[in-house]
């Protein structure tokens, strides 16, 4: 069975969803790793907020295209080619650095991108970003004071630090390479262009981080299904069971 | 070895209207740090609606060999309760 | 005998609790922090046979509900370590001891979590049993410990009826499926039997405990309500028990069992079972590898926060 997605609202909408998924299982990797016991049940605290909101947005696209498909469907039984998530939400747990920069990238992007879908006029999306702007307004704080705990430590946090900045930096320009389908369900995208820059160079600037410039590195859109080599890997993991027993109710 | 995490008292209102109550501690670096992590720790299920963290150094207690001097004295006071003083049947409302 | 000794006894004759503050005998701390500890680094340990299959969980919600349950065990952990600390000793010796191999941490933990049932085992089983003896707890004559443990039970409530639930689809699922769930609970049996520990005429740290009332009820009381509970749920989910001899007697009103592998059980604890190196090799290099975190929060600390009241 191979899934494909339809509709434009279906296609904006998955999107956001892999995106979320893919986050929330990057974090999941985070579960009995993290640098203390407090901040291992925080990070499980994001985890679950985002593959929560994942569950819900698959709901949503399931809605839309109306095949009969279920959420964990969505999730299951795509292909590598066949998701959507920003290559940035794939990059791994090198180092706390790592996992703290990249949520908070995330963050700042998925702030502004719900704050517009607060009007959305998809089913049941404008509802979802409120209770979803809520968790992320506490998630961002919690990526941002660590931002600052890294670049303002150590010698060896804010270089950390400094070289997850650099690397997922790489990964930042394809979020904004709107298409159509962007351009139709979010009402400005170049206003969250314009506040993803302003709140990640305020921060970086008081984390005494080095702000990196933002290039155009060669490589296709997450738009098109294409990815980093991590996915692969990340969803040969996930899918594994509903895939080896296809018949199985779990 | 390291040291510098502090361990903070937490204390959850359940409703407001209710007294904040000790729920137990956390450690945190920061005070940022241990108001979210008496969030993420002891909040989980919906407990509260607000939250204190205090350092638990900052705490002062009555020292065990004093406890008598602070609490014995007030044992023998009985008029300081309402079961102290007889009222005729009848009267109301006191 | 010393106003002291007379107070602290008079606390437990009354079924009193012990606060932080109150006088306590040298042995009776010592006995707690030891129990307490342990049982802390079980919560912690105790999350990585669970977090071998997170990534692997097979829904959005046996996911969410399965790190739900991992974080709560990390959450106990701290709750126990809190409790412990109000004794005297702090986290950071307790986790040195226990990457020393000082601190032990309960056995169940350092079998291997090999099929998605056994998800539902360890839930349902490893859960079940813990449930059993924190019951029972919540009565024990340290104050602080007592409170954790009310506080543990009630949010551990979801915990064994998440695992049972798993090993209903499982045996009630695909043939392969079944045949998991069936594997899964013929290598979770004993273990789980044994987790409430020796026999109560070979346990040596029981009598002293029972005496202080910081156990409530002897391992083997414990145990055997957990084995008759347990067995008609094995039997509600088509499941066979792993034991020719657990039958129902009449006479005793209970459930009868083979005697156990005490062998394999001693042999675990002392630091040969399937994962014990694993287990702690992965809780080191956590902590090991996160010291420069650690650091960088002191250090912002110290920068940006001159006191802190």
């Amino acid at each position: 069975m191979r899934i494909t997605i339809d509709n434009d609202a279906a296609k904006f909408v998955v999107r956001l969803a892999d995106t979320e998924m893919i986050l929330g299982q990057r974090l999941c990797e985070m579960c009995s790793n993290g640098p203390f016991l407090e901040e291992d049940i925080a990070l499980s605290n994001v985890a679950l907020d985002l593959i929560g909101r994942a569950e819900q947005l698959y709901k949503i696209v399931s809605e839309i295209e109306n095949k009969g498909l279920s959420a964990d469907d969505y999730a299951y039984r795509r292909n590598e080619r066949e998701y959507f998530c920003l290559k940035l939400v794939e990059q791994p747990n090198t180092d706390f650095a790592w996992t703290i920069t990249r949520s908070y990238l995330h963050d700042v992007y998925a702030n502004e991108v719900f704050k517009q879908l607060l009007k959305s006029d998809i089913p049941n999306l404008a509802g979802l970003s409120e209770k979803v702007l809520i968790e992320i307004r506490y998630n961002l704080t919690h990526a941002r004071d660590w931002m600052l705990r890294l670049g303002i430590g150590t010698e060896e946090s804010n270089s950390r630090v400094q070289g997850a900045v650099d690397q997922m930096f790489r990964y930042v320009p394809e979020i904004f390479h709107w298409d159509v389908v962007d351009n139709k369900y979010l009402s400005d995208t170049a206003a969250i262009e314009k506040s993803w820059k302003s709140e990640v160079s305020a921060l970086l600037k008081e984390a005494n981080i080095k702000e990196p410039e933002l290039m155009d590195v060669v490589m296709r859109d997450y738009r098109e299904g294409f990815h980093s080599e991590f996915l692969g890997h990340i969803l040969t993991e996930m899918q594994f069971l509903p895939r080896a027993y296809p018949d199985a109710k779990w | 070895m390291e040291s510098g995490d502090k361990v903070w008292e937490v204390f959850i209102q359940k409703k407001s209207g209710l007294p904040f109550k000790h729920a137990g501690s956390v450690h945190a670096y920061d005070k940022k740090m241990a108001i979210q992590n008496a969030r993420d720790s002891y909040t989980r299920r919906g407990e509260g609606r607000a939250l204190w963290v205090v350092p638990a150094e900052a705490i002062i207690s009555v020292p065990l060999d004093e406890a008598d001097a602070y609490f014995n004295p007030s044992e023998d006071k009985i008029y300081r309760h309402p079961t102290f003083y007889d009222i005729p049947d009848g009267v109301e409302n006191l | 005998m010393d106003k002291y000794q007379a107070a602290f006894d008079a606390i437990i004759e009354k079924d009193d609790r012990v606060e932080p503050r109150d006088w306590m005998p040298d042995d009776y701390r010592n006995n707690l922090i030891r129990q307490i500890s342990q049982h802390a680094h079980s919560e912690v340990i105790g999350m990585q046979p669970e977090g071998n299959w997170l990534l692997r969980a097979p829904s959005l919600r046996s996911k969410q509900v399965l790190l739900a349950k991992i974080q709560d065990e990390g959450g106990h952990g701290l709750y126990l370590y809190s409790v412990a600390e109000t004794l005297g000793v702090s986290r950071e010796e307790m986790i040195d001891q226990l990457h020393e191999g000082k601190a032990k941490y309960s056995s169940i933990f350092n079998y291997p979590a090999l099929n998605w049932a056994d998800i539902g085992a360890i839930g349902w089983l490893v859960d079940g049993a813990a449930i059993v003896n924190q019951v029972s707890l919540q009565r024990t004559s340290y104050g602080p410990y007592s409170r954790g443990m009310i506080r543990i039970c009630k949010e551990e409530s979801f915990h064994q009826r998440q695992g049972y639930e798993i090993m209903l689809h499982m045996a009630k699922g695909t043939p392969e499926q079944k045949e998991m769930a069936q594997d899964a609970l013929n290598r979770f049996w004993f273990p789980s039997l044994m987790m409430f520990g020796p026999h109560d005429a070979d346990s040596a740290h029981s009598s002293k405990a029972m005496q202080w009332k910081i156990k409530r009820e002897s391992n083997d009381t414990l145990r055997q309500k957990f084995i008759d509970k347990t067995v008609p749920q094995a039997e509600f989910l088509g499941l066979t028990v792993p034991d020719p001899n657990c039958k129902w007697n009449e006479e005793t009103g209970h459930y009868d069992h083979s005697p156990f592998d005490w062998d394999e059980f001693w042999a675990v604890v002392n630091g040969n079972g399937p994962c014990n190196k694993e287990r702690l090799d992965h809780h080191k290099k956590a902590h090991n590898d996160n010291a420069w975190v650690r650091e960088a929060a002191v250090a912002y600390a110290k920068k940006t926060e001159s006191t802190l009241v």
